[in-house]
C-alpha cells in the first residue's frame, strides 16, 4: 500500500444522528414480553472463604422466579488468558465484585431485595490489596491453586506473579557504568476506569436449546464463546446481538455477565434482563485500568545519547487475569518508548491482588508508563542541560533504528510528529518566555502497535444497486465499523451512503476479535476490501458479457461499469445487480506478519516485543496551574500522530478529541481509590471525576501521513488508542515546569500538585493544631 | 405498587395541609429524586409537588428595599436577574456553579437551602447577605435567619408542616458601596461539589477608602455553613489606599482566621490538611473579589473560575 491510494473523504457516520438525537436504542432500552429482572449478590468481603449459602428465604419471596448460585451451573473455570475463575464463587471470593448468586424477579427492586435476602456465611480472610507486597517471595497467595489453572505457559506465571516479561538488549549494567549521568525516578499510578456512559446491560432469552443474548459488549464473539464454554453448550446454541453500544473504552472487552444471565434465564424459564446501576458499573466489571509502580533508571551521555535503560514495573492485575495477561510485556515496551536505546534491561510483573481485576482500557499500560517515562526524559534532559524537546529530537527512532527487542524499524514519523506538535503549540514562543508565570508547555512522545488479527466480511449488492456489508466487527463508538462503507464504495465505484451495515450479530457476521486493539480498520477494513473486490470481479464479468468488452478494459466509477477511455459505453451497477445474478463477495485478507525480533534473552514473550506498523505520537499541552490550590487546567493542546494514511479525517479527529480528553481525566482527576480492604471509595460519577466538555481545551491536530511498511488498508494504521498514550505525560511535564518540581503520582490531583508546590514554591502552611489565636 | 402518593399543590395552603398530613415537598427534585436513586434515602411515602404554586417563582423588591426571592426560583433564573447581579453577585457566583446546566435549570434556591447540606453553594453567600427564610406552616408565617435554620447536616429548624416560601435579603444599611463574592475549590468546571468554599460580603466606608463592614462564611468544612467573625474582624478597617499592602495583610489574616474556624474531615475528595489550607485560600479570594466588586472593578461570574479571571 502507498499513500497514493489515499481516499479523500469526510464521511459522517451513519449512526451519528440517532445517537445525538436520542433516537438510538441501546440494550437497556429493549424489553421482551414476560421478562424478569436480574440482580447479583456480590461478595460481602473483598477476601473471604464462603462457608454457607442459603437461598431459601430469597426463593420464597413473592415475585422471585429464580435464584442461582455455583451449584446451578457446570463447574467450569474460564478466563481470557488464564482460567482462574468461575461464573459464581463457591470457595473463595477474591474481590468485592465477585458474584456469589443471581436472582430473577418481577421488578429490579424485588430482585435486589431478594439478592440481599440470600444468606451467605464467610470465613473472612486478610485482604491482599497491596500488589507490590504480593510480588514478594513468600507473600500470601491470592490463588492457592494457581498451578492447576489452565493458561498460557509463556506468561511467566509464578504464585502471585500472573505475568512476568523482560526485555533485554546488550548489557545495561555495564553500559550504565560508562554513562556521563545516571538519572533515576520512581512513579506511582493509581487505577482508573473506562467509565462508559452506558452502564452494562444484558438480556437473555431461550428458545428450546438455543439462547439469544443481547448485550453491551465490545467483543460479541468472545461473549458468545464465554457463554458456550461456561454453560457447556455448543457455540451454535448461542447467538449474541449487540444493540447500539454506549461507549466501552476497552472496559466492555472480554466475556463478562452474559453467562450469568443466560443461566438465570434458563432457570427462570423466561427472558431475563440485567441493567447495572452506576455504582455496579464501577464495582462489578472485572475490567479497570491497572495501578502501577514504575521504577526507571537511565544512563545518558552529555550529548543526549542514551546508553542504558533499566526499569522495573509492577502492575496490579487484581483478583483475576481476564484478557489482561499481556500487560507485563506491553508495559515493558512502553518503558523503552520510541527512542534509540543502546542497552536495555526492563523487567515487568503483573501481580494478583484482592482488588478489582484489571484488563484492557484504551491503550492498556501505556498512558501510565509513558507518563513516567516522559517525566523521566525531562529529568534526563535537565540533568545534561538540554531542553526536553532537543533531547527527544536527538533520541527518537527513525528508519533503520533498532528497537529494544531487535526490531529494525522502517519508515516512522516520530520526529515529524515531534516537530509538528511543537509548531502547533507554539513551543518557540514559550521558550522565548512569552507565557505568564503560571503557564508552561509540556511535551511527551509515545507509541502504540498496530495489531494483526484474522477478520472477515461479506459484501452483497441489492437488486437496485445498493449494497450491504455484513461484518463480524463490532462498533464501540469509535466509528471504525461506521467507516467501512468508504472502503467498499471505493472498490466498487459506488458512494459510501449506498451501503448499509449488518453487524454485531454472531450468527451472521464472520468471526472477529471485536472492538479492541485499534485494529478494526486495520483488519476488518482489509476483509471488506477483499470482499468488495470479489463483487467487483463479478460485476466486471457481467459487464464484459453485456458490453462485449474485455474485463481488463473496463472500470468502475460513478455507479457504472464503463469502458476505460469511453465513458459513454457503460452499464449501471444497478442494472447489473438487478439482472438476477447474485453479487456476493467474502473476504478476510492476508494477515501482515509481526516484524522479527531478537528475543532469546527475554522471558514472557507474547508477541508484543516488536511493534507491527507502529503509530508514533507527540502531544504538547499548555497548562495553567493555580499555584495556591494545585488545580490544573489544560488551556491548549496539540496532537501530532503518525497513524499512517487517514481514511476519514472527521472520524480520526474525533478519536483524538476523545482520547485527549480521556487522557486529561487520567492525568488530573480520574482514579479509582481503594480503601485498605480493597473496596472502592469512589464508585460514582460525583467522586470519580471525568472531565466535562467545559474542561476541554482547544485541541490542534496534525496527521503525519507517511508510507508505512506493512500498514493496513490504503496505508492506514490505527487511531483509537494512541491519543490516550502521551496525554498524561505532556500535562505532567507542563505542571513540573510551573511548580518547579515533578509530581510522581498519577492522577496529578489538585492536592498532589499542591503538596509538591508547598515545598517547591514555599507556600504558607497554616498550622491549626494548637490553640486558636482568636479564641 | 409501592403505596406512594404524589399530590399537586395549587397554593401554599394546599402544600402546608399536605405536609401537615405527612407529605414531603418536592420542586425540582434534584436532591430528593437523585438522592433516592443513589440509595441515599428512599423517596418519601407521600410527596406534594409545589412547583406549580403561583407566586413562588419571582424575584421582587418590597417597599422597604428587601429582595424577596421565591423558593421556586431556579439557579438559572438567579443568573438571569439583573437585580441580583447588581445587589448580590456573590449569590450568582454560587448559582452559576451548582451541578450542571440541567441542575441549574431544574434546581430551586428553596430546595438548595432546605436540603441543608454543608456543601451547598448558595448557603455561604446567603448567610453573609443576612438572608432570612420565610416559613409558612399551619400556625402562620415566621422568619428565621439561616444560622437559625440550619441545625446539622441535612436538618433544618423548620417543622414538618412548614414550607419555605421565600428567601429575603434585607435592604442594605449604611452608606458606602457593597460587594459580594463566593469562591469554591473545584476540580472541574461542571458537575462539581464544593470541597471548600467561602463567601464574603463587604461594605466600604462612604469615601471608599476602607472596609467598613464585612461578613465571611465558609462552606463544606463545618457541620453547617457558618460565619467566621474572627475573619470578618480582620477585614473591617482595612485601608484600601496606597499600594494594597494593608489590604493584602488583612486578606491573609482573614484567611488564617477562617482556617482556624474550619473543622474539616479527610475523605476521598481531600485530606483534612489540604482542606484547612484551602479554607484560607478561598476566604482570601472571596474577600478580595467582594472588595474588588465594591470598588467597581469587574470580577466575572463565577468568581471561582480562576483560570479565566486571573
Amino acid at each position: 500500500m502507498t499513500v497514493t491510494d489515499r481516499v479523500e473523504q469526510v464521511f459522517i457516520r451513519p449512526d451519528g444522528k440517532e445517537k445525538v438525537t436520542g433516537a438510538g436504542r441501546y440494550t437497556a432500552d429493549l424489553n421482551l414480553t414476560g421478562q424478569a429482572h436480574a440482580a447479583f449478590r456480590f461478595a460481602d468481603h473483598p477476601h473471604a472463604r464462603i462457608t454457607r449459602i442459603d437461598t431459601a428465604t430469597a426463593r420464597a419471596m413473592p415475585g422471585v422466579f429464580a435464584v442461582i448460585t455455583h451449584v446451578d451451573v457446570p463447574e467450569i473455570r474460564y478466563g481470557g488468558m488464564v482460567s482462574d475463575r468461575h461464573l459464581f464463587a463457591h470457595d473463595v471470593v477474591r474481590w468485592e465484585g465477585d458474584v456469589v448468586a443471581a436472582v430473577a424477579a418481577r421488578t429490579p427492586e424485588l430482585a435486589r431485595a431478594a439478592a440481599a435476602a440470600i444468606e451467605v456465611d464467610y470465613e473472612v480472610l486478610d485482604p491482599l490489596p497491596d500488589f507490590v507486597a504480593n510480588a514478594e517471595p513468600g507473600a500470601p497467595l491470592v490463588h492457592a491453586d494457581w498451578q492447576s489453572y489452565g493458561g498460557s505457559r509463556s506468561m511467566g506465571r509464578d504464585g502471585n506473579i500472573l505475568g512476568r516479561s523482560t526485555i533485554v538488549k546488550g548489557d545495561a549494567d555495564a553500559a550504565m557504568a560508562t554513562a556521563d549521568v545516571v538519572v533515576r525516578g520512581t512513579y506511582r499510578a493509581d487505577a482508573s476506569q473506562g467509565a462508559p456512559i452506558e452502564p452494562r446491560a444484558v438480556i437473555a432469552q431461550w428458545t428450546g436449546d438455543k439462547v439469544t443474548v443481547w448485550t453491551s459488549t465490545q467483543v460479541p464473539f468472545a461473549a458468545r464463546d464465554g457463554v458456550a464454554h461456561t454453560l457447556g453448550i455448543p457455540q451454535s446454541a448461542v447467538r449474541v446481538i449487540v444493540p447500539l453500544l454506549g461507549g466501552g473504552f476497552g472496559s466492555k472487552c472480554d466475556f463478562h455477565f452474559e453467562g450469568h444471565i443466560a443461566a438465570l434465564a434458563r432457570a427462570a424459564r423466561r427472558p431475563v434482563k440485567l441493567v447495572f446501576s452506576r455504582r455496579e458499573e464501577f464495582i462489578a466489571p472485572d475490567h479497570r485500568r491497572e495501578g502501577m509502580l514504575i521504577e526507571l533508571e537511565t544512563g545518558v551521555m552529555r550529548d543526549g545519547r542514551i546508553v542504558a535503560r533499566r526499569g522495573r514495573l509492577t502492575l496490579d492485575g487484581g483478583a483475576y487475569c481476564g484478557e489482561g495477561g499481556f500487560f507485563a510485556q506491553m508495559a515493558a515496551m512502553h518503558a523503552c518508548g520510541p527512542y534509540v536505546l543502546e542497552n536495555v534491561n526492563v523487567e515487568s510483573r503483573l501481580v494478583y491482588s484482592t482488588n478489582q481485576p484489571s484488563a484492557s482500557v484504551r491503550a492498556p499500560t501505556a498512558p501510565q508508563t509513558c507518563w513516567a517515562l516522559e517525566q523521566h526524559m525531562d529529568a534526563i534532559a535537565a540533568a545534561i542541560g538540554l531542553d526536553g524537546a532537543e533531547l527527544r529530537r536527538r533520541t527518537l527512532i527513525e528508519a533503520g533504528a533498532v528497537g529494544p527487542a531487535g526490531q529494525v524499524f522502517g519508515e516512522v514519523g516520530a520526529k515529524q510528529a515531534l516537530e509538528a506538535a511543537l509548531e502547533l503549540i507554539g513551543y518557540d514562543d514559550y521558550l522565548r518566555g512569552e507565557l505568564p508565570d503560571d503557564e508552561a508547555i509540556g511535551i511527551a512522545c509515545g507509541w502504540w502497535p498496530s495489531m494483526a488479527s484474522p477478520s472477515g466480511a461479506y459484501v452483497k449488492l441489492n437488486g437496485d444497486g445498493t449494497g450491504v456489508i455484513i461484518t463480524g466487527a463490532q462498533e464501540c463508538g469509535s466509528g471504525a465499523v461506521m467507516g467501512l462503507p468508504l472502503l467498499a464504495a471505493a472498490e466498487l465505484g459506488m458512494r459510501p451512503e449506498d451501503f448499509t451495515l449488518h453487524y454485531q450479530d454472531t450468527d451472521s457476521g464472520p468471526w472477529d476479535m471485536g472492538a479492541s486493539g485499534s485494529q478494526t480498520t486495520f483488519n476488518n477494513g482489509r476483509a471488506v476490501i477483499e470482499a468488495a473486490r470479489e463483487v467487483r470481479a463479478q460485476l466486471l464479468e457481467l459487464a464484459s458479457q453485456q458490453l462485449e468488452i474485455d474485463a481488463a478494459e473496463l472500470e468502475l466509477a460513478d455507479g457504472v461499469v464503463r469502458a476505460a477511455g469511453s465513458p459513454d459505453v457503460a452499464v449501471s451497477i444497478a442494472d447489473l445487480a438487478g439482472s438476477g445474478t447474485p453479487l456476493l463477495g467474502k473476504g478476510s485478507g492476508e494477515l501482515p506478519e509481526n516484524p522479527p525480533g531478537e528475543t532469546s534473552s527475554c522471558v514472557g514473550v507474547l508477541g508484543m516485543e516488536t511493534f507491527l506498523a507502529p503509530q508514533l505520537i507527540t502531544h504538547a499541552a499548555r497548562v495553567k496551574v493555580d499555584r495556591q490550590t494545585g488545580v490544573v487546567r489544560v488551556m491548549e493542546f496539540a496532537a501530532a500522530h503518525d497513524s499512517g494514511v487517514i481514511l476519514n479525517r472527521i472520524g480520526a479527529d474525533g478519536q483524538v478529541y476523545g482520547g485527549v480528553l480521556m487522557g486529561i481525566g487520567q492525568a488530573l482527576s480520574e482514579a479509582t481509590w481503594f480503601d485498605e480492604q480493597g473496596r472502592q471509595r469512589n464508585p460514582g460519577l460525583l467522586d470519580y471525576k471525568l472531565q466535562t466538555a467545559s474542561d476541554a481545551p482547544p485541541i490542534h491536530i496534525r496527521w503525519i501521513e507517511i508510507d508505512t511498511p506493512n500498514a493496513g488498508p490504503r496505508g492506514s494504521k490505527g487511531v483509537g488508542e494512541p491519543p490516550s498514550v502521551p496525554t498524561p505525560g505532556a500535562i505532567a511535564n507542563g505542571i513540573a515546569k510551573v511548580i518547579g518540581r515533578p509530581v510522581h503520582e498519577l492522577p496529578m490531583t489538585a492536592e498532589r500538585v499542591w503538596s509538591v508546590a508547598v515545598d517547591s514554591l514555599g507556600l504558607e502552611w497554616i498550622d491549626t493544631s494548637g490553640k486558636d489565636p482568636s479564641a | 405498587m409501592s403505596g406512594r402518593t404524589y399530590t399537586q399543590a395549587g397554593s401554599v395552603a394546599d402544600a402546608v395541609a399536605a405536609m401537615a398530613a405527612g407529605a414531603r415537598p418536592v420542586a425540582g427534585g434534584t436532591d430528593l429524586v437523585v438522592g433516592a436513586r443513589h440509595g441515599k434515602s428512599p423517596l418519601p411515602q407521600a410527596m406534594v409537588g409545589i412547583h406549580r404554586i403561583p407566586g413562588l417563582d419571582s424575584i421582587e423588591v418590597d417597599p422597604n428595599g428587601a429582595i424577596r426571592i421565591g423558593a421556586l426560583v431556579s439557579h438559572a433564573a438567579i443568573l438571569d436577574s439583573p437585580l441580583l447581579a447588581e445587589q448580590a453577585p456573590g449569590l450568582l457566583d454560587a448559582s452559576a456553579i451548582v451541578g450542571s446546566h440541567a441542575t441549574r435549570a431544574n434546581g430551586t434556591l428553596g430546595g438548595n437551602v432546605m436540603n441543608a447540606s454543608p456543601a451547598m453553594d448558595t448557603g455561604a453567600p446567603l448567610l453573609c447577605l443576612g438572608a432570612q427564610a420565610v416559613l409558612t406552616g399551619s400556625s402562620g408565617t415566621r422568619r428565621l435567619g439561616l444560622d437559625e435554620l440550619w441545625i446539622s447536616p441535612g436538618r433544618t429548624a423548620a417543622s414538618a408542616d412548614e414550607l419555605l416560601e421565600a428567601i429575603e435579603l434585607p435592604a442594605p444599611s449604611g452608606a458606602g458601596a457593597r460587594g459580594s463574592a463566593y469562591v469554591r475549590l473545584q476540580y472541574r468546571r461542571q458537575m462539581e461539589i464544593a470541597v471548600v468554599g467561602a463567601a464574603a460580603v463587604v461594605r466600604l466606608s462612604a469615601d471608599g477608602g476602607r472596609v467598613a463592614d464585612a461578613a465571611v462564611a465558609i462552606t463544606a468544612v463545618t457541620p453547617v455553613i457558618v460565619r467566621v467573625s474572627a475573619a470578618e474582624a480582620c477585614l473591617v478597617g482595612a485601608d484600601l489606599s496606597g499600594g494594597g499592602e494593608e489590604l493584602e495583610a488583612a486578606l491573609q489574616a482573614a484567611g488564617r482566621a477562617a482556617a482556624w474556624a474550619a473543622t474539616p474531615i479527610s475523605d476521598v475528595r481531600a485530606s483534612l490538611g489540604y482542606r484547612t489550607q484551602m479554607v484560607a485560600v478561598m476566604t482570601r479570594r472571596a474577600a478580595a473579589a467582594a472588595i474588588a466588586r465594591a470598588r467597581g472593578q469587574q470580577v466575572r461570574v463565577p468568581a471561582s473560575d480562576w483560570s479565566v479571571v486571573r
